[in-house]
């Protein structure tokens, strides 16, 4: 009962959109992450549920409660912000029982909850300090016990850690892992880095101009990109994309481009490609192998070589007219590769399949999450 | 490499220096001044010593005292007139509305008139027969009063005079500092379940107390000061209803002509607004805060 | 006693100045020749007279070769700026105005030069000035300092400054209503408490406009009444008797003035007496002759044409009032002869007729006798009868009177007007504190 949906969602400034047409539902217990780029219309879209922002259209629900027109306080939601928003006039402990405070809690009450979330975020040393006293990371962490404290049905978290150093927020990240398997509560996340989204959510929204790309599992994004945005944002390095047209030669389907002449993975030709149909190929850097044992080749010349100690990250230039830039990740060290000409080669099935004219991916199996995404997609 | 301590004097030294003319050297005058029997028109040479007798003089006088009452009661009414009045403008006009940039302007005007022309501009809204402030009071169907010729009436009409004037000045220190607080905390507390009154009070004040309490620093200095508004519109009457200790200075000054008997009631004035602003700056210190 | 002393400052005035006659005629033609080119600096009040003067001064320069800069100040900061100016070892002013409540400090401080010196230079003199034709009152009023009251023609008494904006006090009073009420112009002071009440009654505007503000204001009109009434702030042993019968008389009256005049008497500066007669607030008006100008600038006043003069009205004696603004060199002057100079032509007869023709305040009795200048203002015949009755021992022109004036009576006064004290006990109250200030000012008693 404690999940939220948005219904038909608009949000427009003036006449800007900012967010378009948006359907989404959360389970309970669920730890969402909207993810994209800045001004992809993902935190305005945190604000509308937590109620900070007016909807323009559409319907905000919070554990099957039309909450569109309430006041944020009485959305049982709790929200921590990315610059903390911490009450620079109080004490770590009155930052963290001000709501309860405020709504008339008994004191006995307050100090007991406040006295168990400081003991959860490991913070209890620090109940008197002033936040100008605290560190990042503490007041993170405190930012994180005021929304404990009040128990709501939903967390809401708008970057929570972008103001934290690496060391730091890998650290929190990890904290966050286990504070939400332990409270169990619905848990709704903004970033743009997609190292927290692939680790800390159970599925990811993936947001682009106002809308959502994609809607899944972090394996399901990361292995069946919707269309090739969300191909293009996932994945480090960026997946390599290539502009080809289908042929169809001697019966079989080939992928034929600038220097390009692959092999179709097998499921392509029953998804209807006609011949001379333009299409997008993907490929990620860790789908290719050096060598030519692989039915699908091509040769890069290596420019740039970096040795990240299990694995080399290699950067070069195809043999093309149009020098396209590839990436490749090799397994070990492969300084020896730089400035030579190497070859490597791919199974066909590795290949994601994009029309060209929609950018939606021709893949038949992940038809299912596109449900979520609006109908204004294909233009 | 640490700076020594010298070098940070030598840096500091100029500063100082120029506080110390600037500032200090008047009060200096103003104690010596104290001490001296002098006439003025007559060479400074040809002043003489009392010791103390310029205190004891001022400090036995009736009128001073109850000048001292009359000038707290000015201030205390006023201040805290003009600190809740532009408190509450700024809270109601620090959101982004249309024409509000034309309106800030004009609420702004009065504090940059000079004070003798907002003494007399309310001279002729307070005259009896003419005034403007007994016309309106006439539309809503209130008899004229003689404003200036009551005592307590001619006591309000000082105090209204200086609201007028100085809440502005609140009002443009507090929209600066409430421009400054972090809409981030607003919205926590929002989502805290704060309503407006506790967004105000328990937020949005509190976060912005340090501007305050330089505010009510500088008005009461300032409302300690007040005299050209009242010279023109009371000159300190009826009676000494509204002879306010700024005031009864320069009476004693270039009327009396009791320089040192005027010096010894301004130190007296000195004491007590060094005291009130001490006590008001305990109230928050915005420099142990940036400390 | 007055008549004594008046004819005494008539004298001295002949024999000091008119012994200097034969000679100055030699110089006559170049007199200005010595200071043509020179600068020097005037300071005067935001006054009407002054304003008026101000027109003339191209003519001086024109006539003299000697230029004038003006330094205008409101009237209540002169005496500061003047103060500072005097102090200095040379100062910026080589002429300044000054309110005749001045000149004893002025004097007694040795700020200013005696102008029997420069009258008595054939160089500077000017053989038709003929100081005789001054008035007499004004010039002791305003430019007399020593004799035996300090501030009085007498023995040991010289000439320190020249009227210049001087003024005696009249009733004006508004003829259409007093006619519509068919009353008599008030003759006495029974009358005049008699007319106040009528009118308060039954014209429907407040019968006596007033000053009446804290200290020098509210004072001022208390003198108003207190000299017709026979009373006096000082005894001739300098002792207080201002509580006396008569002074608690003058207040009464006063207080009577106020609950029966324009609302709002106790606040009231000049600036507000006059407007109220000015806009018809008040049917009559009883102070300086000064106002005569304004009354009749239809730009100014709703009653012109409607105002009558008369004198002041008779109490137990006749009197009325003494007073305004003067004209004097202050001894750190740079140009003290120039000054003289100017001061001289400003006051000559032609200049005299001239300020007065441009709205200014006449000195001198050829001035007031002029058939042109009567025409353009018949109330000279009713000035001219008040003069003689002027009294120039109207306020004790002591050098702590604006002490006791501003800080002590102006005070107390204001209470009295605005029913805080009664007559009797505002002025009682008051007794210990003029005192006080005589005995720290030296005076034994």
């Amino acid at each position: 009962m404690s999940g939220l949906e948005l219904r038909g969602v608009v949000k427009r400034f003036g006449d800007v959109v900012v967010v378009k047409q948006l359907n989404l539902k959360v389970a309970e217990g669920e730890f969402l992450v909207l993810l994209g780029e800045s001004g992809c219309g993902k935190s305005t879209t945190l604000r509308m549920i937590a109620g900070l922002e007016e909807v323009t259209e559409g319907r905000v629900f919070i554990g099957g409660r039309d909450v569109t027109d309430t006041h944020p306080m009485d959305r049982d939601i709790a929200m921590v912000f990315q610059n903390y928003a911490l009450y620079p006039h109080m004490d770590v402990a009155k930052n963290m029982s001000f709501s309860l405070r405020i709504s008339g809690v008994a004191p006995a009450v307050v100090a007991e909850r406040v006295a168990a979330a400081a003991k959860i975020l490991n913070i209890e040393h620090i109940l008197a300090r002033k936040p100008k006293d605290l560190s990042g990371g503490q007041r993170q962490r405190v930012a994180i016990g005021r929304a404990i404290v009040r128990e709501p049905k939903v967390f809401l978290f708008d970057e929570p850690l972008s103001n934290l150093d690496a060391k730091l927020r890998s650290h929190m990240r990890a904290e966050l892992a286990v504070l939400h398997q332990r409270l169990g509560k619905t848990t709704i996340y903004v970033t743009h880095d997609q190292v927290e989204a692939m680790t800390l959510a159970t599925r990811i929204v993936v947001f682009d101009k106002g809308q959502i790309q994609q809607v899944g599992t972090p394996a399901e994004v990361f292995n069946n990109p919707a269309n090739t945005f969300v191909a293009g944002f996932i994945g480090t390095p960026s997946m390599n994309m290539f502009e080809v047209v289908a042929q169809v030669r001697n019966g079989e389907l080939r992928l034929v481009g600038d220097g390009i002449d692959w092999a179709a993975p097998q499921w392509l030709g029953a998804v209807g490609v006609k011949d001379a149909q333009p299409l997008t190929l993907g490929l990620r850097p860790q789908s290719l192998s050096a060598g030519e044992a692989l039915v699908n080749r091509f040769t890069l010349r290596a420019d740039v070589v970096e040795y990240l100690g299990t694995e080399s990250q290699v950067v070069g230039v195809t043999q093309t007219k149009d020098e396209r830039r590839i990436s490749v990740i090799v397994p070990g060290d492969a300084r020896a590769m730089h400035r030579q000409h190497v070859s490597f080669c791919f199974d066909p099935s590795a290949l994601h399949v994009f029309d060209k004219g929609s950018g939606a991916s021709l893949r038949p199996t992940i038809n299912d999450t596109l449900t979520y995404t609006n109908k204004e997609m294909t233009p | 490499m640490r700076t020594s301590r010298f070098t940070i004097a030598v840096y500091l030294a100029p500063a100082i220096l120029v506080m110390a003319a600037a500032c200090l050297y008047p009060v200096l005058k103003a104690f010596e001044l104290s001490g001296y029997k002098w006439d003025m028109g007559t060479a400074a040479s040809s002043a003489k010593c009392v010791g103390f007798d310029n205190f004891i003089a001022a400090f036995s006088n009736p009128q001073v005292w109850s000048s001292l009452s009359t000038t707290l009661l000015f201030a205390a009414v006023c201040v805290s007139a003009e600190m809740v009045l532009g408190i509450a403008l700024a809270l109601a006009l620090e959101r982004q509305v249309r024409g509000m940039a034309v309106f800030r302007t004009i609420f702004i005007l009065p504090m940059m008139i000079a004070p003798i022309a907002v003494g007399l501009a309310w001279r002729y809204m307070f005259d009896a027969q003419f005034g403007l402030i007994n016309a309106l009071l006439g539309v809503v169907g209130i008899a004229p009063k003689t404003w200036l010729a009551d005592p307590t009436l001619a006591f309000v009409a000082i105090v209204i005079a200086d609201i007028w004037q100085w809440t502005p000045f609140v009002f443009i220190m507090m929209l600066a500092a409430l421009a400054g607080v972090d809409r981030s905390v607003l919205e926590a507390s929002r989502i805290d379940g704060a309503r407006m009154w506790h967004e105000i009070f328990l937020v949005k004040l509190p976060m912005v107390m340090h501007v305050i309490a330089i505010t009510l620093v500088m008005r009461l200095i300032d409302a300690f000061r007040v005299l050209e508004v009242v010279y023109v519109l009371t000159f300190g009457g009826p009676g000494n209803s509204t002879e306010i200790l700024a005031l009864h200075v320069y009476k004693t000054a270039f009327i009396g002509q009791q320089i040192g008997v005027a010096a010894a009631v301004s130190i007296l004035l000195l004491v007590v607004v060094a005291v009130l602003s001490w006590a008001a700056l305990r109230l928050s210190n915005p420099m142990k805060d940036s400390a | 006693m007055t008549i004594d002393r008046r004819s005494f400052v008539k004298n001295t005035s002949i024999a000091v100045f008119g012994a200097a006659l034969p000679f100055s005629g030699v110089f006559a033609q170049n007199r200005f020749a010595k200071y043509a080119g020179k600068t020097i600096t005037i300071n005067v009040p935001a006054h009407p007279h002054y304003d008026a003067m101000t027109k003339l001064l191209p003519e001086f320069t024109k006539e003299t070769g000697i230029k004038v800069e003006i330094d205008k100040l409101a009237i209540g900061r002169l005496k500061e700026k003047q103060l500072l100016e005097m102090a200095k070892p040379q100062g910026d002013y080589d002429l300044a105005c000054y309110i005749v409540m001045w000149k004893g400090e002025y004097v007694a401080k040795n700020l200013v030069h005696p102008l029997e010196p420069f009258f008595a230079n054939p160089a500077l003199a000017d053989p038709a000035y003929d100081m005789k034709d001054i008035i007499p009152i004004y010039l002791e009023n305003l430019g007399m300092v020593g004799g035996p009251k300090g501030y009085l023609a007498g023995p040991g008494a010289q000439l320190y400054g020249l009227p210049y904006g001087a003024e005696t006090s009249v009733l004006a009073y508004r003829k259409d209503v007093f006619a519509k009420l068919n009353l008599k112009v008030p003759e006495t002071y029974d009358d005049f408490g008699k007319a106040l009440r009528i009118l308060k009654e039954k014209s429907g505007m407040g019968a006596l406009t007033s000053r009446g503000q804290a200290g020098h204001q509210a004072v001022h009109a208390w003198l108003l009444h207190l000299n017709p009434l026979g009373g006096s702030v000082f005894d001739d042993q300098w002792k207080p008797r201002f509580n006396d019968a008569q002074g608690v008389a003058a207040l009464k009256f006063l207080q009577e003035v106020v609950a029966t005049g324009p609302a709002g008497i106790p606040g009231f500066g000049q600036g507000e007496s006059n407007t109220a007669f000015l806009q018809g607030q008040a049917a009559m008006y009883l102070d300086s002759t000064s106002f005569a100008g304004v009354v009749s600038d239809p730009a100014r006043s709703k009653v012109v044409g409607n105002v009558g003069w008369a004198l002041h009205p008779r109490g137990t004696r006749r009197a009325s009032q003494s007073g305004g603004l003067g004209l004097t060199i202050p001894k750190n002057a740079k140009n003290a002869e120039a000054g003289f100079l100017l001061l001289q032509w400003l006051t000559s007869k032609a200049q005299d007729k001239a300020v007065t023709r441009l709205g200014g305040a006449p000195i001198r009795n050829s001035t007031m006798n002029d058939a042109e200048l009567v025409r353009q203002y018949p109330e000279f015949e009713v000035f001219r009868e008040a003069l003689k009755h002027s009294n120039p021992d109207w306020r004790p022109i002591i050098p702590v009177w604006d002490r006791i004036n501003v800080q002590a009576l102006g005070i107390g006064i204001s209470e009295a007007l605005t029913g805080k004290k009664t007559a009797e006990a505002a002025l009682n109250d008051l007794v210990p504190q003029v005192t006080q200030i005589m005995r720290e000012s030296g005076y034994k008693i």
